[in-house]
């Protein structure tokens, strides 16, 4: 293993402050992955004073690392959350401003900024003198400064004096976003050094715009709210709304769905519409049949506007009912049969259905006039889940699923001749996309069974056998097909959808298919807005890459992000998705208060907006990258948890093939016993402390999976996603967290300094440097133990027995 | 810029070090020719490059501003390199740098005499006779224009032994001795045939190598054991990256190396220098 030199600041011990901290390691191999990973975190510490440490390995041979005193403590996390970054290196930007003013003005205006582009995190800025936060509650003339330890990503280099010539603050910038403020001989000026890995360069204008904005208002409008102060201009709100609509709304090809069907049934009446392995209907076919049903429903009593519930299996009956229904002038309801009883028993009473069509049913058969529908007319009513409440019912009118077509057709060539699968539960609103998407641009649609869509073995059989060209999928669903041999396939077009999208699992599948003949569509959508709302061709490079991207609005939809007091962010800052325009339901059925809650006025566009309770960003260039569910952000000891983070770097993993995370507490009513467990689906048979040992040398210590647990397969939910409920409690942890007191005094009075000093909790066999440690702290706790007249500890002693068991023991051996 | 006007032919440039020269080369100023056999071949126990792979290496040196042609070649074929060839000169008019880099690591793993004649003849067809079918075709057009330079991507298999490697030590031992004779045979027509000898190569993410891993298949190691081995016996304890040894190859390719004909270049950390 090479040693530890790389990126450390060396220098010759001759230019060591005498008085700098001797630390000495304790021997161990310079290839134990334990020794290796404690030298490294304690070389990475920021250093108030130089120290020398000398390691030792076990071969005899050692190295002296001096670690200087760094002049600014500069975060060693990641960068900016906001940062966008791809490039690298320093990168700079220098604009003139109006007056220099003072550096609490610009601290505060610095804090105020960043608290807006990240609220969740406390806003810290650092300075040649310290890191400072502040209460940002109050009006702006009552923000104090207060000093922190806490790292900074943000720093101000503030020159008071005029300088003469050109001014260069840093060569190098100390933090990954360096501000510096000073006069030189052409006037005020304001620099932003940034590391573009971390920063894209149109991020760090749009802040060094805001900034500026802030502070004047920091100036001048001192009475004002802080939560009032503003980070754009009008000018600029404008443009940032129109970035979330990046094409104009298709002209209307029809009113309803029926009128669109008939459409295509006309010009080709005898192609196949759909096939269900037993069962094939023609356009016409499927035409007339589902006009003799409309009608029976209408004599068996269904009016206009009624509500008709579909609990039937993927077949050409559900396809012919659900046709009957939208001509019958009513509205569909389907109930997938696989769902519990209750579930199915509590749609049919919250929709008031009229009738339910099950495959028991015998409709009369009597003549009796069509129904009366329009574009405004609900075509279906889906329940979903929200995280709390029960299931509601979404209304989704004629015209939304007209506007999905219009929005699509073009751009993915939806053609006749195109084969489509109905792989997804009829309940779910990705068959909308899956039934509608193919009958109205005159496909055939060849319905998954049940039990295919359970077995990717089958499941390809069947892709193959009938030359399907159009897949939609859940990546959950998606990659189980990855599993199996997938060459021989005849698809032109994967959509994606339910799921966020890792677009790694994706490069074995170009393998097979490249992009010159499979096109592949990561489609971001919502059942509120009519199944899909941005849409991403995803490449190679995509896949590479990790991106996260899920693309621009589809032509006809648009995109806001929003903070929570629902003003628009800047693009980069992460903020509620809100989605507006022609997809946009009608709202929750019979639910006035919650679709008051979620369906509000377009505050820039005649409309409604639907609030999706998603995070997200947009791109600089319109695109929205999807950050999870709002309220799926985790915290775990303060620390905020991506599970998305967490699940990539296991997938990284070349034993994996499939990922997935979640977040338990033992005792539902501490936040503290919050802990990680990872599962793993192995392509190889391979030790699964292996795997989370490689994730914890990627992930910081807070995200790493307490457990990795070796699963088969993931278990999916009807509508083909992780079902989580279903994932088995893992396997103990191998070291179990004793966190009742230990019944030894001396061990408790070591806890409680131990953790005083580090500002954590501390377990009794919690390793000192895991907790954020280093020789400072060790020191810090030497004198913590005098003070309580206890016998100090020699630092090499706490350096060989990292843990409060281990001190206890070698303070009752000295 | 040293590689502006020439047109450089890498077989292998799907991805891992093809990739890796290939972009480096699009950086020096080169236009490309980029193949790659694009399928499965039976009897390599691992995927080999795709389309999609070459057509990503493709698109990363169009980005530099190469002029790029994509060819689908399997070098065991002559009808195929010949194919490729004849496109290229199509294409490009000329071609002046041949990278012979396309190989296969395995079917490996076991002594010489558990070897079969098929797998052995795969081996030899592949990283051997594969170099030589690709100069065959492109000789004739570099001696008429009395310029042109060929790199062979040999190993330090092709300097020392490998234990379970027989088929591909010898195939290599082989482009090295093919590298010194077409050297002497083309040295009067100012054409020049060098080796690069690269010792464990690391697999980059980002040029989706996967080499080292399936060496460390072969041998039944897990891959950051076989590392940590190939660590340990380097002089300069590191592994290779793939732009170490796109660097040699520019540099053979450029006319800095006008003088250089028959040598092993070897980047491997001075690995075979004991």
């Amino acid at each position: 293993m090479p040693h530890l030199h790389d990126g450390l600041l060396l220098r010759s011990p001759a230019d060591v402050d005498p008085a700098g901290l001797w630390v000495e390691d304790v021997p161990a191999a310079s290839t134990s992955a334990a020794a290796e990973r404690r030298r490294a975190t304690e070389l990475s510490r920021p250093a108030l004073d130089s120290r020398r440490v000398l390691l030792r390995y076990d071969d005899g041979e050692t190295d002296l690392v001096v670690v200087t005193r760094r002049e600014i403590s500069v975060s060693t996390a990641a960068g900016p959350v906001w940062g966008l970054g791809d490039g690298s290196g320093p990168t700079s930007r220098l604009d003139a401003i109006d007056e220099t003013g003072d550096e609490t003005g610009w601290l505060v205006a610095l804090l105020v900024t960043l608290q807006r582009y990240d609220p969740e995190s406390a806003p810290v800025v650092g300075t040649p003198r310290g890191a400072f936060s502040a209460d940002l509650t109050g009006p702006v003339r009552a923000v104090r400064l207060v000093p922190t330890d806490q790292p900074a990503a943000v720093g101000l280099l503030f020159c008071e004096n005029r300088v003469e010539g050109e001014y260069l603050p840093c060569l190098a910038p100390p933090f990954p976003l360096t501000v510096s403020v000073y006069h030189d001989d052409r006037g005020p000026r304001l620099r932003l050094d940034h590391s573009a890995a971390l920063v894209a360069p149109e991020i760090a204008e749009q802040f060094a715009r805001h900034l500026r904005l802030v502070h004047r208002q920091v100036l001048r409008r001192r009475d004002a709210e802080v939560a009032d102060v503003l980070l754009m201009d009008d000018n600029e709100v404008l443009r940032v709304a129109e970035l979330g609509r990046p094409a104009p709304p298709p002209i209307p090809t029809a009113s309803t769905i029926h009128a669109a069907f008939q459409r295509v049934a006309l010009s080709t009446p005898d192609s196949i519409a759909v096939t269900d392995g037993t069962d094939q209907l023609s356009y016409r076919a499927l035409d007339e049949r589902s006009d003799v049903v409309a009608r029976s429903l209408r004599a068996h009593g269904v009016r206009d506007g009624d509500r008709v519930g579909v609990c039937l299996d993927r077949s050409t009956s559900f396809v012919v009912t659900a046709l009957a229904i939208l001509k019958a002038g009513a509205t569909y309801v389907p109930m997938d049969p696989a769902h519990p009883a209750d579930r199915r028993n509590y749609t049919a009473e919250d929709a008031g259905l009229t009738l339910v069509v099950t495959p028991e049913i015998v409709l009369p058969q009597e003549e009796s006039v069509l129904g009366d529908a329009d574009g405004d007319t609900a075509a279906y009513i889906i329940y979903t889940s929200g995280s709390t409440g029960r299931p509601k019912g979404v209304v989704v009118p004629h015209r939304n699923v007209i506007a999905l077509l219009d929005a699509t057709r073009d751009e993915y060539e939806l053609r006749p001749g195109d084969v489509w699968t109905w792989f997804h539960s009829s309940a779910f609103d990705f068959s909308v996309w899956e039934i509608w998407g193919c009958l109205l641009t005159g496909g055939r649609l060849v319905v998954v069974p049940h039990a295919v869509s359970r077995e990717p073995d089958a499941f390809r059989d069947l892709l193959k056998s009938e030359r399907v060209t159009v897949l939609s999928q859940t990546p959950s669903a998606f990659a189980q097909l990855l599993s199996v041999d997938h060459a021989d396939l005849a698809v032109r077009l994967v959509v994606f959808g339910g799921e966020p999208l890792d677009a790694r699992i994706l490069l074995r599948w170009f393998d097979r298919h490249p992009e010159t003949r499979c096109r592949v569509v990561n489609m971001f959508g919502i059942t509120e807005t009519t199944v899909h709302v941005t849409a991403q061709t995803v490449t190679r490079a995509d896949a590479l890459a990790g991106s996260r991207s899920v693309g621009p609005a589809l032509p006809g939809w648009h995109l806001y992000v929003l903070d929570a007091s629902g003003r628009l962010v800047p693009p980069g800052v992460a903020g509620e998705i809100c989605v507006g325009g022609a997809g946009v339901a009608a709202g929750y059925f019979r639910r006035e208060e919650l679709t008051a809650q979620r369906f509000l006025p377009d505050p820039f566009r005649p409309g409604v907006l639907y609030r999706s309770g998603d995070l997200g960003r947009l791109r600089p260039d319109g695109r929205l990258d999807h950050l999870g569910r709002i309220d799926n952000q985790v915290k775990i000891r303060g620390f905020r948890i991506e599970l998305d983070e967490i699940r990539s770097v296991l997938l990284e993993d070349p034993r994996v093939s499939a990922a997935t995370v979640v977040v338990r507490r033992d005792d539902p009513g501490d936040a503290a016993s919050a802990r990680i467990d990872g599962y793993v689906v192995l392509i190889e048979p391979a030790d699964t402390r292996e795997i989370r040992e490689r994730a914890a040398r990627i992930l910081p210590d807070h995200m790493v999976p307490s457990t990795i647990t070796a699963l088969s397969e993931l278990p999916l939910t009807v509508n083909g996603k992780i079902d989580q409920e279903r994932l088995p409690h893992p396997a103990p942890a191998p070291s179990v967290v004793d966190s009742t007191p230990t019944g030894d005094e001396l061990a408790d009075q070591l806890r409680t300094i131990w953790s005083t000093v580090l500002g954590v909790p501390v377990e009794i066999d919690d390793d000192f440097f895991e907790l954020g440690g280093n020789s400072l702290y060790a020191v810090r706790i030497g004198a913590a133990m005098r003070a309580e007249g206890l016998p100090t500890v020699r630092l090499r002693e706490l350096y060989r027995h990292p843990t409060v068991r281990g001190v206890a023991s070698a303070v009752r051996g000295s | 810029m040293r590689l502006t006007g020439k047109v450089v032919l890498v077989t292998g440039a799907a991805r891992g070090l093809g990739r890796a020269i290939a972009v480096r080369c699009a950086q020096e100023g080169a236009d490309l020719v980029l193949s790659d056999v694009c399928a499965d071949v039976g009897g390599v126990p691992y995927p080999l490059g795709s389309r999609s792979q070459l057509d990503h290496t493709a698109k990363l040196c169009r980005h530099e501003g190469s002029a790029v042609l994509v060819e689908e070649t399997d070098v065991r074929s002559g009808e195929s390199v010949r194919r490729m060839v004849a496109s290229a000169i199509d294409r490009f008019g000329q071609i002046d740098v041949v990278v012979n880099n396309a190989g296969i690591a395995a079917p490996s793993g076991r002594p010489v005499h558990g070897i079969t004649e098929d797998e052995w003849s795969l081996m030899i067809d592949v990283d051997l006779t594969g170099a030589w079918r690709v100069m065959r075709e492109v000789a004739e057009g570099m001696c008429e224009r009395r310029r042109g330079s060929i790199i062979n991507v040999a190993s330090t298999a092709g300097l020392v032994g490998y234990r379970h490697f027989a088929g591909y030590v010898a195939a290599k031992h082989g482009i090295v001795g093919l590298t010194k004779a077409a050297a002497l045979d083309y040295a009067p027509m100012k054409v020049r045939v060098n080796a690069v000898c690269p010792g464990s190569v690391r697999d980059v993410p980002e040029f989706e190598g996967a080499m080292l891993a399936e060496i460390a298949r072969a041998l039944e190691v897990p891959v950051h054991e076989h590392e940590k081995t190939f660590v340990e016996a380097q002089p300069m304890n590191a592994l290779i990256e793939p732009d170490d040894v796109a660097a040699a190859v520019v540099y053979l390719a450029s006319d800095d190396a006008k003088q250089v004909t028959g040598s092993m270049l070897t980047v491997d950390g001075g690995f075979s220098a004991r």
